[in-house]
């Protein structure tokens, strides 16, 4: 997978470019939008990832240009612009998600990956999904670690989902309340966590090896150890 | 001073003043001119009536022309003695008999002598008994003349010097241009100083307006007590001043505000990666970066919310309506915060009315309601009990938020709406009812808080419930 990265923010750049490297893509930067424009026109890249206010123009405009160009690759927003008129006038203009500063790049990672399964041919969907031990059926919602059926409330259950799709990546809080709950923003206290807790009691219960992590600062992992 | 609108406004005023009342001098100047011709016509008619019949009557002896004579010269004096200022007669008059036949005599009464005015009255084209103009050799204004033909060939001509009626032309003239060029000016005087005082007061509020740019924003104009427009134009303007004071003064205290709130995370995180990088081993490192991360994402949730209010409070808040059953919306937040409210020992009792429909933003809307859960959960003693109830009331959803706690401290509770305004207990930034108060106000809706008879705090939110509900 081979990505564009237009950012003229030279510290975000490097760490962002760093973070898509570690998570195995290749990764052509661009830090205005003349030579943005050049190596999207290429069109070798799977996705792009623009962030708004580049020097010489808007990135908007040079969404609009390569949509026009008719690169169809998808493309991730970042802007520091964070009222939801930008949003959707980001949208409106070809992006396809869109992402404010300051980011987690757990966030960014999972948007990425979003972007790139839409845009490849659709999957079958599973009905079954497995990590380590555990065994989830999506159909009967049910969940098993090992052989021992897990007594999880539907929205236990639908956390344990979320995490087991991102099994071995960690997921932000912000994430999980977006994907489990369908409400975007930042909860101050730790609404999210006690349920983690709740869930962790469950799952990771009595002498069996735990899977369910917590990364300080950045939010939550499934995986072994 | 040409370049001040006084000057400008009393010029324009002036100049429209004068020409008007030129005009209307100049239409009572042709009437009055049409009326002292005619009159002087009819003068000249009559008496060259009288004239022709004396003369016919007259018997023809030799007397005759000493009766006409005398006649023409008595009818003369009659005419009002005008002289102009060099003593020269105005209204001069002459009297013609002209006598064709052989032997006829021709009897001249007038100033000088027979033969110019003989020579004019033969060229002029004369019709008998209509006053007409003739000039003269030898004078300087023209004579009305009325000629009359008499039997036996004779004619009568009486001639009036026009010098009567242009002196009288004249001194209205010279008369009106004096008082017309006296009350332009006065005019004018007025004009200008009235515009001036009433520029003077705009010039005030001018220089009073250009101190409080440069200088401090606490300076008022002077107030009149009467309600003209230039009072009006004060008093819209100090209105003005004190709003742009009230917000300037809130943008500063909540610029103040963010910084403190922003010095004590900014504090924490750098004294824990100082803590890190001083210590011996790179073990504690990890767990060092996960706390500054985690005060960072404070720092980013405290600016993300203070713009947010900021955003929503100026009324830019953009809103993506849709239909949204608060009902559901409610049920779906209590079930994320049981929880963590089961963590601190709060019971959460519910009572909700079902489908509360309103049109409004899902995202805001999530995000209203779990600030006051949230208020709950970070204010609240361990083991109280939360009410929540949901009615449509009178065209709108009522949601009440309300518990058995301290309540509000009594000195925030008229002001809990603003931002940074909280209890000195209070670990948050203050911003959770601010957002609350203004997004309820971008719905057009309300909230208000209230401690409860019992003990406890209570907070009533109500949004418009959406037209398209079926009733």
């Amino acid at each position: 997978m081979r990505l564009l990265l237009v950012e003229d923010d030279l510290p975000i750049q490097r760490f962002v470019a760093r973070a898509l490297l570690e998570a195995g893509y290749q990764v052509d930067a661009a830090a205005d939008a003349k030579s943005a424009e050049a190596l999207a026109l290429e069109g070798v890249h799977d996705a792009l990832i623009v962030d708004l206010a580049l020097p010489d123009r808007d990135g908007l405009d040079l969404i609009a240009r390569c949509r026009a160009q008719g690169s169809s690759a998808p493309v991730l927003i970042l802007s520091a612009r964070r009222s939801v008129d930008e949003r959707v006038k980001g949208l409106e203009h070809g992006g396809d998600d869109y992402l404010t500063k300051p980011f987690a790049v757990a966030e960014l990672l999972a948007r990425l990956r979003n972007l790139l399964r839409r845009s490849s041919a659709p999957q079958t969907e599973s009905v079954r999904l497995e990590a380590a031990d555990l065994q989830l059926d999506l159909v009967r919602r049910e969940a098993r670690r090992g052989d021992h059926v897990l007594q999880l409330t539907p929205q236990e259950f639908s956390l344990l989902e979320y995490l087991c799709r991102n099994a071995g990546r960690v997921v932000t809080r912000t994430m999980i309340l977006d994907h489990v709950w369908r409400m975007r923003f930042d909860p101050g206290t730790n609404v999210v966590d006690v349920h983690i807790y709740r869930l962790r009691s469950k799952v990771d219960r009595g002498d069996c090896r735990p899977l369910i992590h917590t990364i300080r600062g950045v939010g939550y992992v499934l995986k072994e150890a | 001073m040409r370049r001040t609108a006084a000057w400008r406004i009393a010029l324009w005023t002036t100049l429209a003043f004068s020409l008007g009342t030129f005009v209307a001098f100049f239409i009572v100047y042709l009437m009055v001119a049409q009326e002292v011709r005619a009159r002087s016509d009819a003068w000249l008619t009559g008496e060259a009536e009288t004239l022709a019949q004396v003369a016919h009557n007259t018997p023809r002896d030799s007397l005759y022309d000493q009766i006409v004579e005398e006649v023409a010269e008595l009818a003369m004096r009659e005419v009002p003695d005008e002289r102009s200022s060099g003593g020269e007669r105005l209204n001069s008059v002459f009297f013609l008999r002209v006598d064709p036949t052989p032997g006829g005599n021709n009897l001249f009464v007038g100033p000088g002598s027979k033969g110019p005015f003989w020579r004019a009255l033969q060229q002029a084209p004369l019709v008998a008994g209509v006053p007409q103009s003739v000039r003269v050799e030898g004078w300087p204004l023209a004579f009305r003349v009325v000629v009359l033909a008499q039997e036996r060939g004779s004619t009568i001509y009486l001639g009036l010097s026009e010098g009567g009626v242009t002196h009288i032309l004249q001194k209205l003239t010279r008369r009106f241009l004096g008082v017309w060029t006296g009350t332009v000016l006065f005019g004018f005087l007025i004009s200008y100083l009235s515009a001036r005082r009433t520029l003077l007061r705009v010039e005030r509020i001018t220089e009073t307006v250009a101190r409080i740019g440069s200088q401090e924003l606490d300076e008022r104009l002077p107030e009149q007590l009467n309600s003209d427009e230039i009072s009006r134009l004060a008093k819209t303007f100090n209105h003005m001043l004190g709003r742009i004071q009230a917000s300037v003064n809130q943008l500063r205290s909540v610029t103040d505000a963010v910084a403190h709130d922003l010095k004590s995370p900014v504090t924490s995180i750098r004294g824990t990666l100082e803590a890190a990088l001083s210590a011996e081993s790179s073990e504690p490192w990890r767990d060092a970066v996960g706390q500054a991360i985690e005060g960072l994402d404070r720092v980013s949730v405290l600016l993300n919310t203070t713009l947010d209010v900021a955003e929503a409070q100026a009324g830019a808040l953009h809103l993506d309506r849709v239909t949204v059953d608060l009902s559901e919306v409610v049920t779906q937040l209590v079930d994320l915060y049981q929880p963590a409210m089961a963590e601190k020992h709060h019971e959460v009792r519910t009572d909700l009315e079902s489908a509360v429909v309103v049109d409004a933003d899902l995202g805001f809307i999530n995000r209203t309601l779990s600030n006051l859960l949230e208020n709950e959960l970070v204010h609240l003693p361990d083991g109280c009990q939360i009410n929540i109830r949901l009615r449509a009331h009178e065209g709108n959803a009522e949601l009440v938020v309300e518990d058995n706690g301290p309540g509000f401290p009594p000195d925030i509770s008229s002001h809990a709406f603003e931002r940074f305004v909280k209890g000195k207990q209070s670990p948050g930034y203050g911003l959770g009812l601010a957002f609350v108060a203004a997004v309820a106000q971008a719905h057009g809706g309300a909230v208000k808080i209230s401690d409860r008879s019992c003990g406890g705090a209570r907070v009533t939110l109500s949004l418009p419930i959406s037209a398209l509900q079926p009733a």
